[in-house]
């Protein structure tokens, strides 16, 4: 492959495909993802670049498709119709993909959306509800308010959608677990399909975490944020929902196919401003600017602004803090074969003094978090990052 | 060749900060060597170090000329440390001279150095001329201030010279008292060759410069040279004087002061306080007080990440190439793998050999709190000097354990004299005397084990008297007491760079003060920590830092892998300046922290 234009390979057919819509209603106080107030832009102009980007280099027939961002819900239908039509004539993923999905927010997911949403090929909704009290809503900086999520759930629902998700943020500051035990239990009582819960993370450059750095807002005591985490598995359980992943539930199996795919290191091709990619063990990133974007992909330019190729040592630490994360945890001999490598394990050391510390357990030929471990999965993963060889027997 | 009866040999005694370089510069310049835009900044300092610290950590010497009564005299002033740590090398400074300057800031008073200062160069047999300095200050007080030196020091200073070093008010009188109070050199420059070595610094390009006081006989370029301390023999490549800069010459007779180069590789070859005498008609002795350095203070230095070993050994290596006085020797230890103990003149010394590691070399290293030297006594009567506490052999083999002691002379205002017994008492300090040097301040003087010193004595005198109170010190001997050690354990596993020799009756104390601070420095792990502070197998204190029981961010939402990886690995980076003892990850700043007294800075 071409190292010089590594984002301009088109990857193998049937590799995943994510593609980023950056356009927000308002940007969220916590939120770190590339979004921009969709106002003063040029939707249109988007979608037309993205569509650009997939001519180039879009898998043909993928096996699951994300519309994340952002907020695609937000495109008028008339855009998300175009954006969907382009994308299966250019990789006929209509026919070949066994999950589509499209993230939605409940101030733009209405009736009308979510049947062109479902007729443009999409299988599945994730709706950001991420809280049921008002002032946290507020303080998240929302521009929808409880109600609102509530219809947008029945709305997918009155549509059809086949499956239906819905995100959720705990661990809001102030916000005391059983608030959030009541919450939840109201958000499974609609019968989601699938259920993301997340802490609440102060991510660098967010103003969330400026306030925090100046001490006006402080993050739950460590003891109530368990609290939460734990209950959160509880009350899913107890509605059908499986713990598949850390903060990720299922029903029937319902798992998310694209996410599963990122958890075991799997390859993928990211389409739109701020995009990832993960193809022939080359991770790249796409310019983050909207502007930027559309200029180099008017320019016949390539989008994407930095990437790596990760070496065998660093593939295998990083397929095992990811596949940790999955509640089926991961084989050993499977993460060195994505890893590429043969011979003596390099991480075998560390599973094996995880497992002495109770954070790691092994069932039948697999490794996964313990009951202890799964709160500290960023701390057993970070173990896993540097690995070194294994000395010479 | 100037007549010996024109030349004078000066030093400047003072506190800190009392105004030794201004002055120095000022002598520059009304006698002419330089011009005052030429000043930089003060000459005698010139390491980029001390000119931070205000502390001339090595000294230096210069030359200037000075005509009284229409004749020309040669001045050579010698530098001289400023701190207790380098004691043995402001004796060989003074001993190169006849006489000094006592120079004291008539804003503040005599202080603890000033006093120790004196006293040495009471001792080395040098006229004093008494100087006040700062009398343009309006809280100056030359009056009182000459009480006080009259008071502490029993000299007359009733004639000491008013001056103001910063406008230079004053100053050429001094000069002229230079010539009138100090005496000329003796010496006969035609019998064999004694010359001191006071001091030596290293050059990038010339290699050792050597600072030498002629005695006896006459040095001559070319001449072949024995050190008769360490018996190396070396040809005179060159020799000159300062002037103020150094300048080449052909001869140093007795009585001059001047320096000499020849290819000596390291700093640690030159032993100042050595003598210099020819090879082929050598002297028949040495010149007295000859003795090499002596270490109070000792460290480890580990490297952070054990692959640093060698750089670090390289990195000691080159700059024992600039300071003779600090010696270093492998050591292992259980936690922390391969290092060097080092030895040092104190804690000051300890500290500029630390920093210079680090900024001249970009090392990141781990080093251990200092120890003092103890004296074994063993059960078959032999005695063995140990530095560090792990080396501590197991109770039924020894009989005693020594420690140095040091007479301590501490000058307070006298409001704080009780704070000061008070903390003299807490580090087992021995009363000696007590001196009034005016109504309002006073000398205590206490015999205190140097370890005390070293703990946080001199931090609690800065604290206890609002930075007013000034401390010197002198180790006067070995004294035996009830030393035990205090052992630290980090989950149940003993932890020898952290573990301290300690008096038993602060045994309690320091244990728990240990494991407390350890408490705050070792962050949270994914499984309990326990501390533990033990004397033999009993326990005296313990403390666990919880563990850590949420860390689950990243949402790995997006893809976007390499930049939530980056993070974990940013966080892991920050682990990396830690040692993992068993898999505890123990902070760098722990093992310094942990056996200094609280408020340490750094
Ligand atoms: N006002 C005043 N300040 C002075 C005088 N002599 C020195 N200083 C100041 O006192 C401080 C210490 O002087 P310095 O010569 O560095 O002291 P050293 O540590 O003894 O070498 C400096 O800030 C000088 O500028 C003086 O006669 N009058
Ligand atoms: S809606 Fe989602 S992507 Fe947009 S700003 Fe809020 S959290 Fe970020």
């Amino acid at each position: 492959m071409d190292l010089c234009e590594p984002g301009r390979a088109r990857p193998a057919a049937g590799t995943p495909l994510y593609v980023h819509l950056p356009f927000c209603a308002a940007k969220c106080t916590y939120c770190d993802f590339y979004s921009v107030p969709a106002e003063g832009h040029d939707l249109g102009g988007m979608v037309d670049a993205i569509l650009e980007e997939a001519r180039q280099r879009a898998p043909e027939r993928p096996r699951t498709v994300f519309l994340g961002g952002g907020t695609p819900s937000l495109l008028p239908p008339a855009l998300l119709r175009r954006l969907l039509d382009g994308l299966d004539a250019l990789t006929g993923f209509r026919a070949s993909a066994e999950e589509v999905t499209a993230e939605c927010n409940p101030e733009s997911l209405d009736l009308e959306r979510a049947r062109v949403l479902l007729e443009g090929g999409v299988r599945r909704v994730s709706i950001g509800f991420q809280s049921l009290r008002p002032e946290v809503l507020e303080s998240f900086g929302r521009v929808h308010d409880v109600d609102q999520a509530f219809a947008a759930f029945a709305a997918a629902r009155r549509a059809g959608v086949p499956w239906v998700s819905v995100d959720l943020i705990f661990a809001a500051p102030g916000l005391e677990p059983e608030a959030w035990r009541e919450d939840l239990a109201r958000v499974l009582a609609l019968g989601p399909d699938h259920l993301s819960a997340y802490a609440l993370i102060f991510e660098p450059g967010t103003r969330f975490e400026t306030e925090r750095r100046r001490g006006r807002i402080q993050p739950v005591p460590e003891e109530d944020e368990l609290a939460m985490f734990h209950a959160t598995r509880e009350l899913a359980g107890g509605a059908g929902l499986d713990a598949y992943e850390v903060s990720n539930f299922a029903k029937n199996g319902a798992q998310c196919l694209h996410n599963v795919n990122y958890w075991r290191n799997g390859p993928y091709l990211g389409l739109g401003p701020s995009a990832a990619s993960h193809v022939d063990g080359v991770r790249s990133v796409n310019v983050r600017s909207v502007e930027g974007y559309r200029a180099r992909l008017g320019a016949d330019r390539d989008p994407v602004t930095s990437s790596e190729r990760l070496e065998p040592l660093a593939r295998l630490g990083e397929t095992w803090w990811l596949g940790l994360r999955l509640a089926a945890g991961l084989e050993p001999e499977a993460a060195l074969a994505v890893a590429g490598l043969t011979g003596p394990d390099p991480a075998a050391e560390t599973v094996a003094r995880l497992v002495g510390e109770g954070l790691l357990e092994r069932a039948e030929g697999r490794v996964r978090l313990t009951e202890r471990g799964l709160p500290l999965a960023d701390a057993v993963g970070r173990e896993f990052l540097g690995l070194a060889a294994p000395a010479a027997p | 060749m100037v007549d010996i009866q024109h030349i004078r040999n000066f030093a400047i005694i003072a506190h800190i900060d009392h105004g030794k370089s201004t002055l120095a510069d000022r002598f520059l310049e009304v006698t002419g060597a330089v011009q005052r835009r030429d000043l930089k900044a003060q000459m005698l300092d010139d390491m980029e170090l001390e000119r931070e610290r205000g502390i001339t950590i090595k000294a230096r010497a210069v030359t200037i000329y000075h005509e009284v009564g229409g004749q020309r005299y040669e001045l050579n002033l010698i530098d001289t440390p400023g701190h207790v740590d380098f004691n043995y090398e402001v004796q060989k400074s003074l001993q190169a001279c006849e006489g000094s300057i006592l120079l004291v800031d008539s804003s503040q008073g005599v202080e603890a150095q000033t006093v120790a200062n004196a006293y040495l160069a009471i001792e080395a047999d040098h006229a004093l001329v008494p100087v006040l300095n700062k009398t343009d200050l309006p809280h100056s007080h030359a009056d009182e201030v000459c009480e006080e030196i009259e008071n502490v020091l029993g000299i007359d200073a009733t004639e000491a010279h008013r001056v103001s070093a910063k406008t230079g008010a004053g100053v050429p009188a001094v000069l002229d008292s230079v010539v009138a109070e100090i005496p000329p050199p003796e010496g006969d420059p035609d019998a064999p060759l004694q010359a001191l070595i006071f001091d030596a610094v290293y050059d990038e390009y010339r290699g050792i410069i050597v600072y030498l006081r002629v005695f006896n006989g006459t040095i001559r370029k070319g001449d072949s040279i024995r050190m008769m301390g360490t018996g190396k023999v070396y040809e005179a490549i060159e020799i000159g004087r300062f002037a103020p800069k150094m300048a080449k010459d052909l001869s140093l007779a007795a009585g001059e002061v001047g320096y000499f180069i020849s290819n000596i590789k390291r700093l640690g070859d030159v032993v100042i306080g050595d003598t210099m005498t020819h090879h082929k008609a050598p002297a028949a002795g040495m010149l007295p007080g000859y003795a090499p350095p002596q270490h109070m203070v000792y460290a480890d230095f580990y490297p952070t990440s054990p692959g640093d070993y060698e750089l670090l050994r390289e990195a000691l290596e080159t700059l024992s190439l600039s300071d003779s006085s600090f010696s270093f020797a492998p050591v292992t230890s259980d936690a922390l793998g391969f290092g060097f103990r080092c030895g040092f003149l104190g804690l000051l010394h300890m500290e500029i050999v630390q920093q210079r590691l680090e900024r001249e070399h970009d090392l990141d290293m781990i080093q251990t709190a200092p120890t003092v030297t103890y004296r074994i006594r063993m059960a078959d009567g032999t005695e063995q000097d140990i530095s560090s506490p792990g080396a501590l052999p197991s109770p039924d083999k020894f009989e005693q354990v020594l420690e140095p002691i040091a007479r301590v002379g501490m000058l307070v205002p006298s409001e704080y004299i009780g704070a000061m017994m008070q903390i003299a008492n807490d580090h087992r300090g021995v009363f000696v005397r007590q001196e009034y040097l005016s109504p309002t301040r006073v000398q205590l003087v206490y015999d205190v084990p140097m370890a005390e010193i070293i703990y946080d004595f001199y931090d609690k005198l800065k604290s206890a008297t609002r930075g007013y109170g000034t401390l010197n010190y002198e180790i006067t001997g070995y004294h035996a007491d009830e030393l035990v050690k205090l052992r630290i354990l980090v989950n149940n596993k003993e932890v020898d760079a952290l573990s301290s020799i300690v008096h038993r009756s602060q045994a309690e104390t320091r244990g728990r003060a240990a494991i407390k601070k350890l408490r705050k420095e070792i962050p949270r792990h994914m499984f309990e920590v326990r501390l533990q502070a033990a004397v033999g197998s009993r326990i005296i204190a313990r403390e666990a830092i919880a563990a850590l029981r949420k860390d689950v961010t990243a949402k790995c939402y997006g893809g976007d892998i390499t930049r939530k990886r980056k993070l974990l690995e940013k966080q892991k980076a920050g682990k990396r300046r830690m040692r993992q003892i068993g898999n505890v990850d123990i902070p760098q700043k722990a093992f310094l922290a942990v056996l200094s007294g609280d408020e340490k800075k750094s």
